[in-house]
């Protein structure tokens, strides 16, 4: 097993577990008080204005099933066409849509070379002229890779752009935006060169992705190979410690904030949750709050203290 | 104004003196005739014996509360410690599990990419102060929680989010900055992360109150505090709101000919109604058309005289979870004591999330309804008749954000006023894309120092814009009256005070009221108008 296939492992697993702990720190947080924001799009029939079964008269005693379709659509418009950026700030969407675009074909495209990897382990070869599902996976690979290099490329040079001209967006940035800006363009930019500099380019990145599966032995690369795998071997450990997490973590964003509004009845496994939330001692040290750190947050909330 | 326009979230702790002044004269412009800014009385003037005794260093404009400057190192280093204490506290399960789980959410994701800004209406009037920016006051909070509190490698932390340093000048001007906010959250639905500095304002108005005491005269000792100790923050005791109720109810007969007559403390009533009790103060009509058409509607209803069951506000809602919940706790003690079958708020925005949404994670044990259903609920009963063309003016709908963008409620106040008013129209935006009155979060209660200057001549100005929009294809003579209809006591006050400040009463003939009123207004069953223009304010 070479070293660059220890690197890769330890990059995924670096990746995984970051991610994994990050989700489960934030999914196992106390139940928090309602704050959802409308529209909220499991509103059946109501969320195209914005409405909520608030509207009805005694809400609570009617059921009110969930649009989860209307979900799935608006989180897609969000995750693939950036709706949002493209309706406040439409010159940052010209540079951080075609960026995002590339990121997720980069993504998508590791799915077929984990595919093409296995493929070569089992014997087949990853070749224009092989024909059927080899010949599809060599397209596939080859094109995806130069248009999502093409797009990440372009892309983060107009991000650098408009956090350089934008003073908002400058006043805003931290070297890491910069940063990070860098890094996903040089992983672009190193895999464009890549593909133009190698005639054998699918075939090599494939028979990497054999040699990773197999723990066996990694085709000779061209050097600019290496700088594109180092480059994205890096952003993968690193993403994980950034708030790029957001790709992930915004599902919680959104599904336990702003679409969060469920009806917790007290006799329920959340409603006990709550009542024992209420126990969690209250250190706050103002003075009309009146707690030294040994009273819950019950016992603050009962009895006043007599100077507020 | 003196802007400085290249301002960094971590310069607030290294400029000397005030960030920005305002000036009139460089805010986002109004329509004509209210465009002429030498005809505004202007910004109050600060004196040099004011400026002294208070902090004043980031607008010009000061909302109090702080303690005096600092006078050594060690004044100041006292306050720095509780500051960074206060930012851990706010990120603790057993210190904030109200809202932990959102703040780190939005602490932690932001790209920086400001799709919010153009949503701010404060921002956009100002003339784009950085300020101002929803996302400035949020940063300097990520970058103290990076370097404070957040675990990991402290030069990872700032390369990730920048440094900044805390002394007394940012903790004062970071006070003064998240009361430059009216929390409409109107920023948090522009955000491709759901990233909320709506929420963000709060949790900093939080940190301060509940651990450093810092905070608003007319939030906390007239606001929360009096509530919890009078039974109002208006001040007013039992024995004083059933006396003003009687008197309401005498006038609501006299001028209707309809016997009304409030109920006290009935036990087992369908609805224990709770109004905003600055509608009993400042607007008896809006509770006299309440028990008007409840009793009308042959609803089993009733007000409670127990201290505090007469008074729905909740200004714990805008700067203290603490307060907030042994408001909302005391709310539902008198509903469960008089055995009521729900409770009812009145045309009040924040009580009506304060009760209903956010209250529910407390004590959900008694249903609460806004009255914007129940009121729709009675006017499509058939139990009363109504003649629409005694509402024959124009009229338009201002959107309270707790209302819409909240809780969702948009639709029954538009279908009352489909119906009842056929002259109505939206203003635009509208519904959950509204502007906010300007004095949302508290802000229509202040009048301190020169913050109503502020909240009129800034926060409140889209909303002055969209009011003069709505009637610009009628008469514009003051002879002919328009109405904004504004279904929540606190809007009402700031857009009451904003007519009164643009003179749009005295140019247009723009006037104000509740939703109730007009209903009451096109009952077949009243003698004389309900709403009468000429004696109106």
């Amino acid at each position: 097993m070479s070293a660059l296939t220890l690197l890769t492992y330890l990059a995924v697993l670096i990746y995984i577990i970051t991610m994994i702990s990050k989700v489960l720190r934030i999914k196992n947080m106390p139940i928090h008080m309602r704050w959802e924001l409308y529209p909220v799009p499991h509103e059946k029939g109501r969320a195209h204005y914005g409405g909520s079964k608030l509207e009805e008269y005694e809400w609570w005693t009617k059921e009110h099933p969930k649009d989860h379709i209307n979900e799935i659509k608006e989180m897609g418009s969000e995750i693939i066409a950036l709706k949002a950026v493209w309706e406040h700030n439409k010159p940052l969407w010209i540079g951080t849509f075609p960026f995002h675009i590339g990121l997720y074909m980069l993504a998508a495209n590791m799915a077929l070379l984990v595919l093409a990897g296995i493929l070569i382990i089992y014997g087949s070869s990853i070749e224009a002229t092989a024909g059927g599902l080899e010949a599809v996976l060599y397209y596939g690979i080859y094109y995806i890779a130069l248009i999502a290099a093409i797009l990440g490329a372009f892309g983060s040079m107009r991000l650098m752009f408009s956090r350089i001209v934008d003073m908002g967006l400058r006043n805003h940035s931290s070297m890491s935006h910069y940063f990070n800006i860098i890094l996903i363009g040089s992983m672009c930019v190193t895999l464009l060169f890549w593909i133009f500099a190698d005639a054998n380019f699918v075939s090599n990145i494939a028979g990497f992705y054999a040699g990773l599966i197999s723990f066996g032995a990694i085709p000779e690369l061209p050097t600019v190979a290496y700088w594109h795998i180092g480059s994205t071997l890096f952003f993968v450990a690193y993403l994980p410690f950034t708030h790029m997490t957001h790709m992930v973590l915004k599902y919680f964003s959104y599904h336990s904030v702003r679409w969060e509004d469920e009806d917790i009845k007290p006799d329920s496994k959340k409603g006990r949750q709550l009542a024992d939330q209420l126990n969690y001692k209250v250190s706050w040290s103002a003075k009309h709050i009146d707690s030294d750190g040994s009273k819950s947050w019950g016992d603050v909330v009962s009895k006043l203290p007599e100077d507020m | 104004m003196t802007v400085i326009k290249d301002i960094k979230p971590k310069n607030i702790s290294t400029i000397k003196d005030c960030i920005c002044e305002i000036d009139p004269k460089d805010l986002y412009p109004l329509p004509a005739p209210y465009d002429k800014v030498e005809e505004l009385p202007g910004f109050k003037k600060l004196n040099d014996k004011f400026k002294e005794d208070q902090v004043v260093n980031l607008d010009g404009v000061v909302i109090g509360g702080l303690p005096p400057k600092p006078k050594t190192k060690e004044e100041e280093a006292v306050h720095v410690k509780a500051f960074i204490e206060a930012v851990r506290k706010l990120f603790t399960k057993e210190d904030n599990w109200t809202f932990l789980q959102p703040l780190v959410l939005s602490m932690e994701h932001c790209a920086k990419c400001q799709s919010c800004s153009d949503m701010c209406p404060i921002y956009e009037s100002s003339g784009g102060q950085e300020i101002y920016r929803p996302t400035f006051r949020a940063e300097v909070l990520r970058k103290v929680y990076f370097k404070y509190v957040k675990p990991g490698n402290k030069i990872f932390n700032a390369f990730q989010q920048g440094d900044i340093k805390v002394n007394w000048e940012l903790i004062s001007r970071l006070y003064e900055l998240c009361y430059r906010c009216t929390l409409c959250r109107r920023c948090a639905t522009a955000c491709p992360i759901s990233v909320d500095n709506g929420l963000i304002t709060r949790e900093l108005r939080k940190l301060f109150s509940q651990e450093m005491g810092f905070y608003t005269k007319a939030l906390h000792e007239k606001g929360t505090v009096q509530h919890l100790q009078v039974g109002s923050s208006t001040g007013m005791n039992s024995l004083v709101v059933k006396d003003n109720i009687e008197f309401i109810d005498e006038e609501t007969t006299d001028k209707t000919g309809i016997k009304v007559e409030t109920q006290w403390d009935k036990s087992g009533a369908d609805v224990l109604l709770i109004h905003n009790a600055g509608e009993i103060l400042a607007w008896p009509d809006n509770p006299g058309a309440f028990a008007l058409l409840l009793d009308a509607a042959g609803i089993s209803w009733t007000m409670s005289s127990e201290l505090l069951g007469y008074d729905g506000v909740n200004y714990g809602l805008f700067y203290d979870d603490v307060q907030y919940a042994r408001i909302y706790a005391r709310h539902m003690e008198i509903a469960k004591k008089l055995g009521v079958k729900k409770i009812v708020m009145g045309e009040c925005g924040h009580q009506s999330k304060a009760m209903a949404a956010i209250g529910s994670r407390i004590d959900n044990s008694i249903p609460r309804e806004a009255a914007m259903t129940l009121m729709r609920e009675i006017v499509f009963s058939g139990k009363i008749k109504f003649n629409p063309d005694q509402n024959y003016f124009p009229v338009t709908l201002h959107d309270p954000c707790n209302l819409v963008r909240s809780m969702g409620i948009v639709e029954p106040q538009r279908e009352i006023l489909r119906y009842l008013a056929p002259k109505f129209r939206e203003m635009y935006p509208h519904g959950v894309d509204n502007y906010c009155c300007g004095g949302g979060s508290g802000f229509a209660i202040m009048q301190q120092n020169n913050i109503a200057d502020w909240r009129l001549q800034i926060s409140g100005r889209k909303k002055m814009e969209q009011i003069i929009n709505a009637f610009k294809d009628e008469d514009p003579s003051p002879d002919k009256p328009k109405y904004v209809c504004a279904p929540c006591s606190n809007c009402k006050g700031q857009i009451r005070d904003l007519l009164e400040y643009y003179g749009a009463t005295t140019k247009n003939g723009i006037y104000y009221d509740g939703l109730v009123e007009l209903i009451v207004n096109a009952m077949v069953d009243i003698k004389e108008p309900f709403i009468d223009f000429e004696n109106k304010f």
